[in-house]
């Protein structure tokens, strides 16, 4: 048999294994309910009805599907992403990038409009709630991870000065709380975008020392025994060195009552909430992850000094930090409750409100 | 469906080779037709029916066109077919154009009817206008199997993306074609280097031309790189495409003709033209540039015919101003070269290379546009030094980020790789590329299936065709 012939033979052998045996899996194995790289459910095969047939549903959905359910889409993913780094020498693979053991997600150029619609939002806040309360307002922002990493690793980075003016200036009512020289590096996981709660307590002190006239209490930290691989691991698809969560814990904490609104209703939560610590989202621990509403009782605290917090995940461990100086704390996310309803849980008095947000959602 | 997508690799694609390897070959032209007819409905859902129409009134018109062939009725019936199959390109193609324009230069506000675009429409069109001339021409005879006819039409590997098959080049496949392992295996490694240059090269030039277009930190840079890469970008896209469909159709036994032939190592935009989209230029010189004359009527004609085809050759590439206006620069420099130029460039090698790039690149950017005041502004921010920036800190990362990429598709625009390859074919080297090349396309086919998977950036650039 000549060379060519053998070629043919190969060639055609080859790629007909792997195209059938492809298919066949896909066809035929069980098909998998969740993603835990990708922290997300997985497509299974529609149905097909006259109407998603005939609407185009069904095709984008069995596409959906097929991608979703693709053998070792894990490995392919990852095959892609170093190939994309080491072979095509791609600086970031779906805007996420590695440096020196960092994962990161390119957070530029600033967006003026969406900086604009956050404003907004807190703007509606206060003149529905705040303006003529006796309130005291204070405004802090939370470099993201990019703020510092970007510029070490030469990558675009968004005008972060620019940021801080807008939203100051148009705060202007709030007592801007600077927490930046506070924050570094070394501040977040590097797996997720996240800060973590050991290194932040410069940040708490900061902020009780401007609202509260204190300093940060003493806490004891302890470590999760599971490593934790944050939310770009899955999305960046690389190797990479897992982080440790560690949560501090503070005498008054034995009598702390945590209450959640997430169904509506008041119901019991916890401070660090270790089911979830196992989950999918170990950072979730903290207060339990998303939701619209909480409130923290401390007892113990005398003076009766109360804080609203308007936040976004970054306030789910910091809290936990200023816990100490009040008495109670209450916690809202505008991102999962309507402004409007905010009136059936609170009573803007005079409590301390500090908005709290990082440059990631003013940005978005 | 798109040939780069899972559901046409591993779902489709082994599903229609399994069905036409055990049919007999009495059947394998309806496996075909079927599932393209299938392929096509995928996609475009109910429009399958417009399409399975324009193919029965295709094949009746041309049986009717050479029943009558001798008397006037047989052209008759030739106009009727174009007035019709142009008539529904028109229709689904260019109203909102022609009602966007209408409104521009009166100033009213007639409402756009926002009619949805079948894909393939211009290629499958042409395809049947070329048959009814040819038949009426006498070149070919017509197609009195309709099985055969609509395999002809609607065949997947070319339907969507070209090239735009002559009936004469496959009428004789479509009863007799060879099936062996020698054309089997080179329609797979065609199909998988363009399924390569498609999924790793176009794809991924396409992110970033695609974030050029959002970005607020530009520079003169910036514009030149963007500039390079959509210039690389759509040709990898187009040529990796066509490659797919030449390779598929060797898959099922047909032999297509090459649509691409290394176009950017031309020397002149004649030159060009006769590399960049064959099938096209062919069609139009064929149906359009002779029919009106060609170059036998003096030069004043000649000159006419050309403004003529490329205006429709702009035309057809898309409902927009900025596609005439690129058909028009086209035909200017085509009538520049063939009045005194191509002499000049015929002797200056490096010069003409440069010139070529250079004004490829200028259409390129003024075919990408999404409006006239868009192509004005990217062909100004080109050549904007002092009002813009040299560099900024984006071009710069995106330099890097795309250096490797940008530079592995400049050398495989050119014949480069594949004489490399011919020459060591005859060698030693032989041995070792009986293994290495069935290797290095299992390697590509899993790679490119690594970035299907995992992006979901994969856009279909002719969805406006």
């Amino acid at each position: 048999m000549n060379s060519n012939k053998i070629k043919h033979i190969l060639t055609i052998t080859f790629l007909a294994l792997i195209c059938f045996s492809f298919s066949g899996i896909l066809i035929f194995a069980p098909k998998k309910d969740y993603s835990m790289t990708e922290r997300r459910t997985l497509k299974k095969v529609p149905a097909p009805n006259w109407q998603n047939l005939s609407s185009g549903k069904f095709m984008s959905d069995f596409d959906d599907f097929a991608l979703d359910q693709f053998p070792l889409r894990d490995n392919f993913r990852s095959l892609k992403a170093v190939f994309s780094k080491y072979a095509l020498f791609q600086k970031d693979n779906n805007g996420l990038y590695l440096y020196k053991g960092w994962l990161s997600k390119l957070e530029y150029p600033e967006n003026p409009e969406k900086i604009g619609r956050q404003i907004s939002k807190l703007n509606s806040i206060y003149k529905t709630y705040l303006e003529n309360s006796n309130c005291k307002i204070y405004l802090s922002i939370i470099p993201d991870k990019n703020y510092f990493l970007a510029p070490k690793a030469k990558f675009p980075v968004m005008n972060y000065d620019y940021l801080l003016e807008t939203v100051q200036n148009k705060l202007s009512y709030a007592e801007f709380i600077d927490i930046f020289p506070q924050v570094s590096l070394e501040s977040f996981y590097k797996t997720d975008q996240h800060w973590k709660q050991e290194k932040i307590l410069p940040v708490a002190d900061t902020l009780l020392q401007v609202m509260a006239n204190q300093k940060v209490s003493t806490f004891e930290f302890f470590q999760l025994e599971n490593p934790f691989y944050g939310t770009y691991v899955g999305q960046a698809a690389l190797s990479v060195k897992p982080d440790s969560i560690l949560y501090g814990v503070n005498p008054d904490f034995t009598q702390v009552q945590v209450t959640s609104y997430n169904s509506g209703s008041p119901s019991p939560a916890l401070l660090y909430d270790m089911n979830k610590a196992q989950g999918r989202d170990p950072y979730e621990m903290f207060l339990g992850g998303s939701d619209p509403l909480i409130t923290i009782e401390n007892p113990n605290e005398q003076e009766q000094k109360e804080l609203i917090i308007f936040r976004d995940s970054f306030g789910s461990s910091i809290t936990p930090l200023l816990i100490p100086a009040y008495s109670k704390i209450t916690l809202v996310d505008l991102r999962y409750i309507q402004p409007s309803l905010l009136k059936n849980y609170l009573d803007f008095d005079s409590q301390d409100v500090l908005f709290l947000y990082s440059t990631l959602i003013l940005n978005s | 469906m798109i040939f780069s997508s899972i559901t046409f690799l591993y779902f489709f694609l082994p599903a229609v080779i399994l069905v036409y390897l055990v049919m007999p070959a009495k059947a394998k032209n309806s496996v075909i037709f079927i599932s393209s007819l299938f392929f096509y409905a995928w996609g475009e859902k109910l429009l399958v029916l417009l399409f399975l129409g324009s193919i029965i009134f295709g094949w009746i018109m041309g049986l009717l066109i050479e029943k009558k062939r001798n008397s006037p009725w047989s052209k008759v019936f030739l106009i009727f077919a174009v007035i019709v199959n142009l008539g529904i390109l028109f229709y689904f193609k260019y109203t909102d154009f022609f009602i966007q324009s209408i409104n521009q230069s009166l100033k009213i506000s007639i409402p756009l009817l926002k009619i949805a675009l079948p894909i393939g429409i211009s290629f499958y069109t042409f395809q049947l206008l070329s048959y009814e001339v040819d038949v009426y021409r006498g070149t070919v005879p017509s197609q009195k199997s309709f099985i055969d006819f609509g395999t002809y039409v609607a065949m997947f590997p070319q339907l969507i993306a070209g090239p735009i098959v002559r009936y004469s080049d496959i009428q004789t496949q479509l009863k007799n074609r060879q099936h062996t392992l020698e054309k089997t295996s080179q329609g797979i490694g065609k199909f998988i280097l363009g399924f390569s240059k498609k999924v790793l090269i176009a794809n991924s030039l396409g992110q970033f031309t695609a974030v050029f277009t959002t970005s607020t930190d530009l520079s003169v840079l910036y514009y030149w790189l963007y500039a390079l890469a959509y210039m690389l970008q759509i040709y990898f896209d187009f040529s990796g495409y066509s490659d797919m469909a030449i390779g598929l159709g060797k898959i099922f036994g047909f032999e297509f003709n090459k649509n691409f032939d290394y176009p950017y190592i031309s020397k002149s935009i004649t030159e060009f033209w006769r590399r960049w989209h064959i099938s096209l230029g062919t069609w139009f010189k064929d149906y359009v540039y002779i029919p009106l004359g060609g170059n036998r009527k003096g030069k004043g004609r000649q000159i006419f015919n050309i403004f003529v085809v490329w205006m429709l050759t702009g035309l057809w590439h898309g409902a927009a101003w900025n596609f005439v206006l690129w058909g028009i620069y086209f035909a200017i420099l085509l009538i520049i070269e063939k009045l005194f130029l191509k002499k000049f460039l015929d002797k200056h090698n490096i010069f003409a290379h440069i010139y070529l790039l250079f004004l490829i690149l200028l259409g390129f950017v003024l075919f990408n546009a999404s409006s006239l005041n868009q192509a004005v502004s990217d062909i100004a921010g080109l050549f904007s030094f002092g009002k813009l920036p040299l560099i900024s800190a984006e071009a710069i990362y995106y330099l890097k980020s795309y250096g490797i990429i940008i530079a592995l598709a400049v050398i495989f625009a050119t014949p480069l790789p594949k004489n490399l390859y011919i020459k060591l074919s005859g060698t030693k080297a032989e041995k070792f590329l009986m293994i290495a090349e069935p290797l290095v396309l299992a390697f590509l086919l899993i790679i490119g299936t690594a970035f299907l998977v995992d992006g979901s950036f994969n856009p279909f650039l002719y969805f406006r065709f």
